[in-house]
């Protein structure tokens, strides 16, 4: 069985040899679309016919393609807009950034029509965060391990889990004992062994579901460590009903690692650490 | 755009009390929206209707010119007036008569983004709706420096159909399935086992749901300020724009993106906002939301996109000048995720489950399982050759990777005021329940429409709390009129004032208000067809003045409640090689009157037909108990009769009987009848008509203890019509055409 973008390939390429026969009311324009290789001749040419009414022709080498169309029936900006959401620019549209990140390889051009953005401040702020954060406090280490884990969790990838949990154990291994302060020292006293098992068991466990139950008791106990030796950044303690339990984010934003893709969004915030 | 402007200024430099005038002359007109002309109502020769412009503090002077040979009215939607102004017909108002002019006068003591449409029948759909903007004074204490000093532009969303709105209607209530292969959605078995869901669909069907519905009507275009394509090119790169967007749209909700980055919210429902960035918003059917879009490079135009929650098609409007930077289209919705989460929560008696999640405001947006966006696309069985030149693969199932959206929800709506209400007030508490059933499109709260149920009386100076549960499975914007409501969330006094609430299945949400404006006051599902259908309830303040414009009260009621008492007639024939199939049906709210036939070509193969009115029981109307009248023809060899399951005797040589019975609807919507004949015969049938196997091919199967038996199947062509083939214990193998209204 031939895959059934080939068999539509093959009429289209048969179409565009017929095509000036086909389309009735036909008016041809020039046009600049950016593109590579033969794959982007491909995919343009894919984009931008529609059976009877256009038919786009596009030569690699001039990066023009000619475009035939039913003028009753369409214009070239409703031809252009497909072919700039199948990822290439031309003289009307820009492509959606994702559909241009979705090129093959071969196929990416350079962007000559787009013009430069300011960066959106989001980014660096958040690279900044990061930074400074590994920096302060004693247990800094571990809240970061805690939420790759939780990223991981959100993702539902059991190995990523396992390695993630295995960083966690690390991190805790690694806090200094002596560099803690009374407060920080005695609840840490508290919490130092049932991180420790807890991890422990999300790395060896099987399956995600087993991972997901031994990491509600981390949550609960690694928001009593946040409770008393606060991070670098607000924490949000958030709730999942259908899971009857917590765990810790750095945003308020809902990613529910209890469920992952099934629930993402499901749960709320109960609690902000400042 | 330029004359906006010269209103802006206008409206800018007013002094207080200034009477504005406008006159908006109501015509009929022809459209041309798809190739083809049709039927549309224009105001001052334009769709949308001219957007009104005011200051706070002016008065308003509006005269409407109809000059249609119907009747019309207009309402405006979230303004605080005197009821009489209010614009609905038979409630607050005599109806615009033919080729008169009404006047409406009000004083205009809010400001904010509203909008204003028609409130008699269907009207809104072909064309009755407009922008309402009222301005702040410039020494408004309120006035927020960087927000209110931007440029504006009015949006109107609004959708398109080629089919008569009363024909829309009519469909609804038959159960066609003609919108759902119109957007490629018929959930059919065949689809459900290539996608590897066929226990989904038989779930589904067990719990007697017909295929899932994100919206109702099918849509040829979809509209912002009455076009597909627009661009505002008069702004450049680094300008900041405020769109003033409110859905004018009969039934479909929008999707609100940007290319050009965050959006920012600053208002909703025309009271301000504290600011708030999202990746995109959902804007309910009535629902209206001021947002600021940043223009990042010069020369460049953003697409700013609307699309509908079903999204099978969309609008763009393009803010700046130059060439057009797209937006990402919102991928297609997975049915069958959706249906899979939906049969775990239904009970078998309808009810929905909510699993002890306690849902409100919008959050948990319980179809989230069939957004492609947040949990990847559908998987395909063959992959295509272009996967292998590229590693997105795994990428393009990360959920976490694809879901960094920020989705505007209700509890993220924070007002810049206190919005709490009087203390010391006493308090009405009043609980609705949303019900409903999409299978004979029955719309109601706990369970009764506006004309079963009395008007809901309060007191001036009390505070009326409602606490509203969605128990069906649509999501229903609940608009109140002339008054603007708290909506509980979490952000104390500040919760935001409304005057819509859009409510999704399983949802709890509060609102509450301070009665101060006497009248008469609607409170109903802004879906058009379901307002029409009877979804809503009328508030009432006790011991009031009557109103000078309602002549006649109870004559005006009746009138009113027409709307959902309204019978829907069907009818379908199938013409086949050997014989005639058909029935036709009245049917409304609760009353169905129905009648079937089977008339064969020669006095052998016989004629009769069936007829049975009958009232549907229940939330669900699973139950129809019913009488009937049987009258059949059949030449038989002499001395030849028939025996049924039961052994008594029937010779069908002219027959006329009248009937009791009763209609039930089994799992897998398999129809049951019990019914008993005067001449003491009984007879038992099971039924499931519509069985859909593909996109367009249906499977009817019947059989009765008469040792009757029929299986057919139906090629869906058009609207109206189809191809056909039935086996039928009587009648024998025929091939047809089927035709039906």
């Amino acid at each position: 069985m031939y895959p059934f973008k080939n068999i539509m390939m093959a009429i289209f390429l048969l179409l565009s040899v017929r095509s000036q026969s086909q389309v009735k009311n036909d008016s041809t324009e020039n046009i600049k679309i950016y593109g590579n290789c033969s794959m982007c001749k491909d995919n343009i040419e894919h984009a931008g016919n529609e059976k009877n009414v256009a038919v786009v022709i596009w030569d690699k080498n001039t990066k023009m393609a000619s475009v035939t169309y039913d003028s009753k029936k369409t214009n070239t900006d409703q031809i252009l807009k497909r072919i700039a959401l199948a990822g290439y620019d031309n003289s009307s549209f820009l492509a959606p950034q994702s559909s241009y990140d979705k090129l093959p390889d071969c196929c990416k051009y350079v962007r000559e029509l787009k013009k430069a953005e300011p960066k959106s401040e989001m980014v660096s702020t958040s690279h900044k965060v990061h930074n400074e954060a590994a920096q302060e406090g004693p247990f800094q280490r571990i809240y970061d391990a805690y939420f790759a884990l939780n990223d991981a969790f959100i993702q539902s990838d059991t190995e990523a889990v396992a390695a993630k949990a295995k960083a966690f154990l690390d991190a805790v291994s690694a806090v200094k004992m002596e560099s803690l302060s009374e407060q920080e020292h005695t609840i840490w006293m508290k919490v130092n062994s049932v991180l420790t098992a807890h991890s422990g068991a999300i790395a060896t466990a099987k399956g995600i579901d087993k991972q997901r139950e031994s990491f509600k008791g981390l949550s609960k106990n690694l928001y009593e460590l946040l409770k008393t030796a606060k991070g670098a950044t607000p924490v949000y303690y958030q709730y999942c009903p259908m899971a009857d339990a917590n765990w810790l984010s750095k945003e308020n934003t809902i990613k529910n690692p209890y469920y992952g893709s099934q629930m993402l969004s499901c749960g709320k915030t109960v609690e902000t650490i400042p | 755009m330029k004359s906006i402007y010269i209103l802006l200024l206008i409206a800018v430099t007013a002094t207080a009390q200034k009477v504005v005038r406008y006159d908006l002359y109501v015509r009929d007109t022809l459209v041309n929206f798809t190739g083809t002309q049709k039927r549309a109502i224009a105001v001052n020769g334009q769709i949308p209707m001219p957007t009104l412009t005011f200051t706070e503090g002016d008065i308003a002077e509006i005269y409407v010119h109809n000059e249609m040979d119907e009747e019309t009215s207009l309402h405006w939607h979230g303004l605080f007036l005197p009821n009489k102004e209010d614009g609905v017909p038979y409630l607050t108002q005599m109806p615009i008569k033919p080729h008169t002019v009404y006047k409406y006068t009000f004083p205009i003591i809010q400001h904010g983004t509203h909008w204003y449409h028609s409130h008699s029948g269907l009207q809104e759909q072909i064309g009755m709706y407009g922008s309402f903007i009222i301005n702040k004074k410039t020494d408004d204490p309120t006035f927020r420096k960087g927000i209110d000093d931007l440029p504006t532009v009015p949006v109107i969303l609004s959708e398109w159909t080629d089919m008569k709105p009363h024909n829309i209607h009519r469909l609804l209530h038959n159960a066609s399935d003609w919108f759902a292969i119109k957007k490629g959605t018929t959930q059919s078995y065949g689809e459900a086992i290539r996608q590897g869901h066929f226990f989904t669909k038989v779930v589904n069907e067990w719990k007697r749901m017909n295929a899932m519905d994100v919206s109702d009507v099918y849509y040829d275009r979809f509209l912002m300020n009455g076009k597909n394509e627009s661009q505002l090119s008069q702004f450049k790169g680094g300008d900041k724009v405020r769109l003033r967007i409110s859905n004018g749209g009969a039934s479909s909700n929008f999707w609100l993106t940007y290319a050009g980055g965050k959006i920012t919210v600053v208002a909703n429902d025309g009271n301000d906002v504290e600011p708030v960035e999202v990746d995109r918003l959902l804007i309910a059917v009535s629902e209206t939301y001021d947002v600021v879009v940043k223009i990042p490079a010069d020369q460049t135009a953003y697409e700013f996109l609307a699309t509908p929650e079903d999204r099978t098609k969309s609008a763009s409007l393009y803010v700046g000048s130059g060439i057009k930077q797209l937006v990402e289209p919102l991928p297609k919705l997975k049915y069958f995720e959706g249906m899979k989460m939906m049969n775990g929560m239904m009970k078998m008696n309808g009810d929905l489950d909510d699993m002890g999640m306690s849902m409100s405001l919008n959050q948990m947006d319980m179809n989230v399982v069939m957004y492609p966006e947040i949990t990847g696309e559908t998987v395909k069985k063959a992959n295509s050759s272009h996967e292998n030149h590229t590693k997105e693969g795994a990428l393009q199932y990360n959920s976490n990777a694809l879901s960094d959206i920020v989705t505007l929800n209700y509890s993220m709506l924070k007002s810049t005021i206190k919005t709490t209400l009087l203390k010391d007030a006493p308090v009405k508490e009043l609980r609705f329940e949303l019900t409903g059933n999409m299978n004979r499109y029955v719309w109601s709260l706990d369970n009764k429409v506006v004309s079963e149920t009395d008007k809901i009386l309060i007191k001036k100076g009390e505070n009326v709390r409602i606490v509203l549960y969605n128990g069906s499975m649509m999501r229903h914007p609940m608009h109140l009129h002339g008054h603007d409501f708290r909506l509980i969330n979490d952000q104390g006094d500040y919760a935001p004032l409304k005057n819509v609430v859009d409510i999704m299945p399983m949802e709890t949400d509060t609102i509450e208000f301070t009665a101060n404006a006497e009248g008469d006051w609607f409170f109903h599902c802004h879906i058009l067809y379901h307002m029409m259908s009877g979804m809503g309830r009328i508030f009432s303040y006790e011991n009031q003045k009557s109103n000078p414009e309602i002549p006649n009260p109870k004559a005006a009621q009746r009138k009113l409640f027409a709307d959902d008492r309204m019978f829907h007639f069907m009818a379908e024939n199938d013409f086949a090689t050997n014989g005639n199939d058909g029935e036709a049906m009245y049917q409304n709210t609760r009353w169905s009157i129905g009648t079937e036939w089977r008339l064969g070509y020669t006095d052998m193969h016989g004629y009769e037909t069936e007829t049975h009115i009958g009232r549907y029981i229940g939330k669900m109307q699973w139950l129809m108990p019913f009488i009937g009248f049987d009258w059949r023809y059949r030449k038989m060899e002499m001395g030849e009769y028939e025996k049924n399951l039961f052994g008594q005797t029937n010779t069908k040589n002219e027959r006329a009987v009248f009937s009791a019975g009763v209609n039930y609807t089994l799992p897998m919507l398999i129809v049951a009848q019990a019914e008993v004949f005067t001449d003491g015969n009984f007879r038992f049938q099971l039924e499931r008509m519509d069985i859909p196997l593909s996109k367009r091919l249906r499977m009817n199967l019947m059989w009765n203890t008469d040792k009757e038996y029929m299986a057919g199947l139906k090629y869906i062509i058009g609207k109206n019509f189809g191809l056909t083939t039935h086996y039928d214990s009587d009648m024998g193998v025929g091939f047809g055409l089927n035709l039906n209204y």
